[in-house]
């Protein structure tokens, strides 16, 4: 009887796992692009390409690129494409040698530097940090990154952890990058009671529900925000702002290479793009209008960044980080 | 891992001649026991004793660690007095007064019990947030924006303190049978008050009891994920387990050494609250020895109804409730519609169906808790029986390690559990860290306790002399576990089965840091869901795994009658 029982549960047990192996879909995308986003931008890809079924892992990209690292240290990578915040951690992964290129991709619509010359990642919308406020909280409207500073602003300002989102570890190295602002501007953060959140999301809708009155935040969401009805406002503060170009790239151990290499030319089409667009976001790609109301790219005031230096010091950056503001 | 603790004794005869079947198999029980229950918690040890110089005073001296260890001390101490004083409470009116509709009383006590950590917090937040479909429909929700006072200490303490109150219940309830009915008896003869006979003999004799329930309610709260995680760090109150987590996932496995650290830290705070239970059940049990009938509820008379109506009161907010809310938002249109007719939708089901990861999680946390509950039975009944016929000592030994992962914070056993098996195993060269199989070992150790506990009740219940006839006989130690022992023993190893399987189905703390794609669990599908902001769909997915637990512990209650008391902890 005993013998029954074990072979039975054996059965089961190889059955279980056959089943949960035969239901795998035919490319996996790992990405830090919000979920309700994410879903429009597949049902496109799938108006495209209806054959190919696409399943989806979504969280901050430190997460995701956390979750990725445990899955190469024990030997198994899940997914095919991986489209997340910034380039850094892109480079960071080529060098790791965990990246294939895609020389075949049409890289003729991207602007030099949004994409890896080697042809591994490939930049696809463009998405700079700066200050969302509560328009009702009587506040007075912030126009330099040193508002956050102010009297008026202590215990009202909350920010994406870099622990969980990848644009706010672009963006806190490039801000203590900068002369003037450096680490001392967070630590002045910290002394005037800001917090820090998880992600973007956690900001916009702290500052929508008036909980905070300044947020530090990715441009889309507060626009997209401010576009649904919501009372706040968005500022490109004068020092200017950090940049990150969601890029897409393909896994050296992508199991299926050409759905991977099909979700990346959509990405880089014009349709992904317009799309794009309507999701709020500054198009990348040359000749697609930036959304109503947004100001032209090109007149952007960028803080420069130093990617290889903070190619080097993420984890330290991320430490530091948390030392402040407990992550 | 099942057949290893079966299959060598069925070839004994062959290849191990030279043993007894009895020692081949006690052998292989201590493999199972002390590879899965000793050894990964050893390696959590080791990983500390070697860390880098500097590693543990870095952590132990950071604030943020400090806080959290804090806060995990201060919230589990709050909820705990919650727990208590509705343990308590609760027990001595359901346990003194025979109340009308007592059954379904202590049913609604026990049901928090029945919901995990992680649904009820979500539970919760739909009942009392702006867009509650309930207080919605009373003209109550408050105001859209209007952030929920749930994410603070003291929604985090209220929450823990009803989740963990049915332990206090339980505990305060078996120990009034135990209090002499004659004690009572002649104190009433004597002219005492019902006040007086609780204040002045019942409750200083239950008082062992209740500190050791207190005690577990405090454990249960120190190694709680799901509520520290979904109302703390939204609400900046970071505690242990959620800053594991928070660590883990911001780090990635880099930082493991100073997790190890930190689960330490938790072991040590639940190890305190474990030792407290111990000391005041051994003196509860010498207090509590009684020759005569122990206490029983007597008719309540005319307070009947209105006790009753104050025990609803209490329970029908702490207990329904929050799960009509949940209910609701699974079934509503968009959050902050009302809910009615026109509104309604299945949607939500829909979406939770038409998400691989979610469906594979339902199907995922099936098989891993059917397979931790049917290996944990083949393990536990040899183990019961060396434990309970007093033949091995090695078994007895053993008898604590396999509490240990139970008792432990689930966090704490999954820390241990990477550590162990992140790097590839020797000779195979395949990493079991991101595969189900690393999961379904953590379960294994996690719930063998689960396993062993009732099928223990059960062999000390049994006659042994029948044992003992087949032994003078000539049967084998197979035979005679088979033919004489499992029959008498079977009713409380399918609870045992389903104790599991309900405990495993919709677990969060180990597996929380253990999934990988393709190896979701329900657990986890719920939190992510919730966490990426899909509220109802997070609402759908409970519903449905709520809905699992309960169908077993229906199914358990089915076999109640077979069972000897105790094995059920709802079971009056």
């Amino acid at each position: 009887m005993l013998k029954k029982m074990l072979r039975g549960a054996l059965f089961a047990g190889a059955a279980a796992l056959t089943a949960s192996a035969a239901n795998a879909a035919d490319l996996v995308l790992y990405t830090s692009q919000p979920t309700g986003q994410m879903e429009e931008v597949l049902a496109l890809f799938n108006e495209e390409h209806p054959d190919i079924e696409v399943e989806m892992f979504r969280s901050g990209t430190t997460e995701v690129l956390n979750k990725l690292q445990a899955e190469i240290a024990a030997g198994n990578p899940q997914p095919d494409v991986l489209m997340i915040a910034d380039s850094v951690a892109m480079e960071q992964l080529k060098g790791q040698g965990v990246l294939q290129p895609y020389s075949e991709a049409d890289t003729s619509v991207l602007p030099e530097g949004q994409y890896d010359p080697e042809k591994h990642w490939f930049g696809t919308k463009l998405i700079t940090t700066g200050i969302i406020y509560n328009t009702d909280a009587g506040v007075p409207a912030p126009s330099s990154w040193k508002d956050l500073l102010a009297e008026e602003a202590k215990g009202q300002v909350i920010m994406p952890s870099p622990l969980y989102s990848g644009a706010a570890v672009i963006h806190v190295g490039t801000v203590t990058q900068q002369d003037g602002m450096g680490w001392d501007f967070y630590e002045a953060l910290m002394d005037n009671d800001a917090i820090a959140g998880k992600g973007n999301g956690s900001v916009r809708d702290a500052v929508s529900r008036g909980e905070k009155a300044y947020g530090i935040i990715i441009d889309f969401m507060a626009f997209a925000q401010k576009n649904d009805g919501s009372p706040v406002d968005f500022v490109f503060p004068a020092e200017g702002v950090s940049a990150i170009n969601q890029p897409v790239a393909i896994l050296s151990t992508a199991k299926n290479v050409d759905a991977a290499k099909a979700f990346v030319d959509f990405q880089l089409g014009q349709a992904a793009s317009e799309q794009a667009v309507k999701q709020s976001y500054f198009p990348i790609r040359a000749g697609v209008a930036a959304p109503e109301g947004y100001p032209d790219p090109a007149t952007l005031n960028i803080m420069p960044l130093d990617a290889a230096a903070l190619m080097t010091s993420t984890d330290e950056l991320k430490r530091k980080f948390a030392d402040l503001f407990g992550g | 891992m099942g057949e290893r603790a079966a299959a060598p004794a069925r070839r004994s005869k062959t290849i191990f001649s030279g043993f007894s079947g009895e020692q081949v198999m006690l052998a292989a029980l201590c493999v199972y026991v002390v590879g899965l229950c000793i050894l990964p918690l050893l390696r959590l040890l080791t990983e500390i004793g070697t860390a880098e110089p500097g590693t543990v005073a870095d952590v132990l001296s950071s604030r943020w660690t400090q806080g959290a260890a804090w806060r995990t001390v201060e919230a589990s101490l709050g909820a705990t007095v919650v727990s208590l004083v509705l343990g308590v409470g609760l027990a001595l009116v359901l346990g003194l007064m025979q109340l009308p509709g007592r059954a379904f009383l202590t049913f609604l006590v026990l049901m928090p019990m029945l919901v995990p950590a992680q649904i009820a917090a979500l539970a919760w937040l739909d009942l009392t947030g702006p867009s509650s479909v309930l207080l919605g429909a009373v003209g109550l929700a408050p105001p859209p924006g209007t952030r929920n006072w749930l994410y603070s200490r003291e929604g985090i303490i209220l929450l823990m303190g009803i989740e963990h109150m049915p332990i206090v219940f339980l505990a305060v309830r078996a120990g009034l049978r135990s209090v002499p009915a004659d004690l009572v008896e002649a104190a009433r003869i004597a002219g005492a008050s019902t006040t007086t006979v609780i204040s002045q003999i019942i409750l200083p004799l239950l008082r062992p009891t209740i500190i050791a329930g207190g005690a577990l309610a405090f454990v249960a709260a120190v190694g709680n994920f799901g509520i520290p995680a979904i109302l703390g760090i939204p609400g900046r109150y970071t505690m242990l387990t959620a800053l594991v987590y928070q660590r883990l996932s911001g780090f990635g496995p880099s930082v493991l050494g100073e997790v190890a650290v930190l689960s330490f830290i938790l072991a040590l705070i639940a190890g305190a609250g474990l030792a407290v239970q111990a000391l005041s059940q051994r003196r509860a049990r010498v207090t509590l020895t009684i020759v005569g009938g122990g206490l029983k509820p007597t008719d309540a008379g005319r307070l009947g109804l209105p006790v009753t109506a104050a025990v609803l009161l209490v329970l029908v907010p702490a207990s329904i409730l929050p799960l009509i809310a949940l209910l609701g938002t699974s079934f509503v249109k968009a959050l902050g519609v009302p809910l009615s007719a026109d509104t309604a939708t299945f949607a939500h089901y829909l979406t939770v169906w038409d998400n691989q990861a979610a469906r594979r999680a339902f199907v995922n946390s099936a098989w891993l808790s059917l397979g931790t509950a049917f290996v944990s039975l083949v393990v536990a009944v040899p183990f019961a029986w060396f434990l309970t016929s007093g033949r091995s000592r090695t078994a007895r030994l053993l008898d604590g390690a396999v509490d240990a992962p139970y008792a432990l914070p689930g966090i704490v056993i999954s820390i241990a559990f990477i550590l162990t098996f992140l790097r590839p195993l020797p000779l195979l060269e395949v990493s079991l860290y991101g595969t189900a199989g690393i999961i379904l070992i953590a379960y294994l150790a996690r719930f063998l306790a689960l396993g062993v506990r009732p099928v223990v009740a059960a062999f000390v219940a049994q006659d042994p002399a029948l044992d003992e006839a087949a032994r003078i006989a000539g049967a084998g130690a197979l035979t005679r576990l088979t033919r004489i022992l499992l029959p008498g023993v079977a009713p409380a190893a399918g609870a045992a089965v389903l104790l599991i399987v309900m405990s495993a189905y919709n677990e969060l703390t180990v597996s929380a840091l253990l999934w990988s794609r393709g190896n979701e669990t329900v657990g986890v599908t719920v939190f992510n869901l919730y966490d990426e902001g899909n509220t109802t769909a997070a609402a759908a997915a409970s519903v449905l795994a709520v809905l699992v637990t309960f169908v077993a512990a229906a199914l358990a209650t089915l076999l109640a009658r077979w069972l000897p008391r105790g094995v059920l902890p709802w079971q009056a």
